[in-house]
């Protein structure tokens, strides 16, 4: 749900970062939170637990500056991967505009990635909301590692809908800002009326 | 399924929204009142400035509320509609407006509970039917965010952040 708010001349839009345990998420909002001018960002925010797993999210706003007098935001959120914190995972997902699914290259990760992809469609379709006027990008992550799927077999497993491919290593950056304008591209495209 | 709506506020909606967290704030003397969208985005304060810190108290006041619902119903309750967080100095207060929005309001000691307590049911009582307009309402969003919207957003998102995306 976009929130357009006519009199302050603001529109606000929530990106989602989705993915199974340790496959990144926060990885890619840390890696911008590092790189982007603090003037473009608010604080990074993150729930985690003592060993750094996130436990409820990770928030890092992030502005793009005044379009056609509007001033623009994107709320960038991470899920917890782990499979017990479903509950959580439904919490952060209410009044998405964009997700980004973040994928674990690695072949070993292959179980994880589907039931986080299934599980994914399964919180989107449980939300009143119709999943088609998202912005979805698939970020397959870790491509620096050894022993990992090729690209035609992560998008025949996670990508059912035909969305954006990237390639990225969100460790040393490289495809995280490209996901991120994706994305973001994606959600205004979606919410821009023909 | 429904096509997706965003939530649109006009000017006259927005003045009227403002003018109740005024005299909110002013009545119970607190520091801060804050309306947010349970996604976590601030849609207005008082005092009006939004810095950074809004955007995360936001973000974090939508998510602890949302696991107070998830509490509820865990609990078999129908709805927790509210939200206190006490402190040393400062308290928070949450209440829930309508099944998007959410009213936020920061007091210090020297502030009862009782009376943010019932100038916040009254604010709430106010507020509840304008927001209900403003969710039943599209035609805000229909002349907002068009084509020419969506590609001036486009080319700003292309420049932003030059040099990081072709690493």
């Amino acid at each position: 749900m976009a929130l357009i708010n006519l009199a302050a001349r603001e529109i606000n839009y929530k990106i989602v970062y989705y993915g199974c345990g340790l496959c990144g998420k926060t990885t890619n909002i840390q890696y911008i939170h590092r790189r982007v001018n603090p003037g473009a960002r608010g604080r990074l925010v993150s729930i985690a637990t003592e060993e750094e797993r996130t436990l409820y999210f990770d928030f890092l706003p992030l502005s793009l500056g005044t379009v056609k007098g509007l001033r623009t935001r994107f709320h960038l959120y991470t899920v917890p991967g782990q499979s017990f914190y479903n509950a959580s995972r439904k919490l952060v997902l209410q009044g998405v505009d964009g997700v980004v699914f973040v994928a674990d290259s690695q072949i070993s990760r292959l179980d994880e990635n589907v039931d986080s992809y299934l599980n994914l469609w399964d919180n989107l379709m449980e939300q009143s909301e119709d999943p088609s006027n998202l912005g979805i990008v698939l970020q397959m992550n870790k491509r620096d590692l050894g022993n990992i799927f090729s690209v035609a077999d992560l998008t025949e497993l996670l990508n059912h809908t035909g969305s954006p491919v990237i390639e990225a290593c969100a460790l040393t950056g490289v495809g995280v800002f490209e996901t991120l304008k994706t994305v973001c591209k994606q959600v205004i495209a979606k919410s821009s009326r023909s | 399924m429904a096509r997706r709506k965003g939530l649109v506020i006009n000017d006259e909606q927005m003045q009227m929204i403002d003018g109740v967290l005024t005299k909110l704030q002013r009545v119970t003397g607190s520091q801060f009142v804050a309306l947010i969208s349970t996604s976590g985005q601030p849609i207005t304060t008082a005092p009006a400035d939004v810095d950074a810190d809004t955007l995360s108290l936001a973000a974090l006041a939508a998510g602890s509320f949302a696991a107070t619902r998830q509490l509820a119903e865990v609990l078999n309750e129908r709805e927790f509609s509210l939200l206190f967080h006490e402190g040393r100095e400062s308290n928070l207060h949450v209440m829930q407006v309508t099944d998007q929005i959410l009213l936020l309001i920061t007091f210090g000691r020297d502030t009862q509970v009782g009376r943010v307590r019932l100038y916040t049911t009254r604010a709430v009582e106010v507020l509840k039917p304008l927001f209900e307009d403003a969710e039943d309402s599209d035609e805000g969003e229909a002349t907002t965010i068009d084509k020419e919207y969506s590609r001036e957003a486009g080319t700003a998102i292309d420049d932003w952040f030059p040099g990081e995306t072709d690493k």
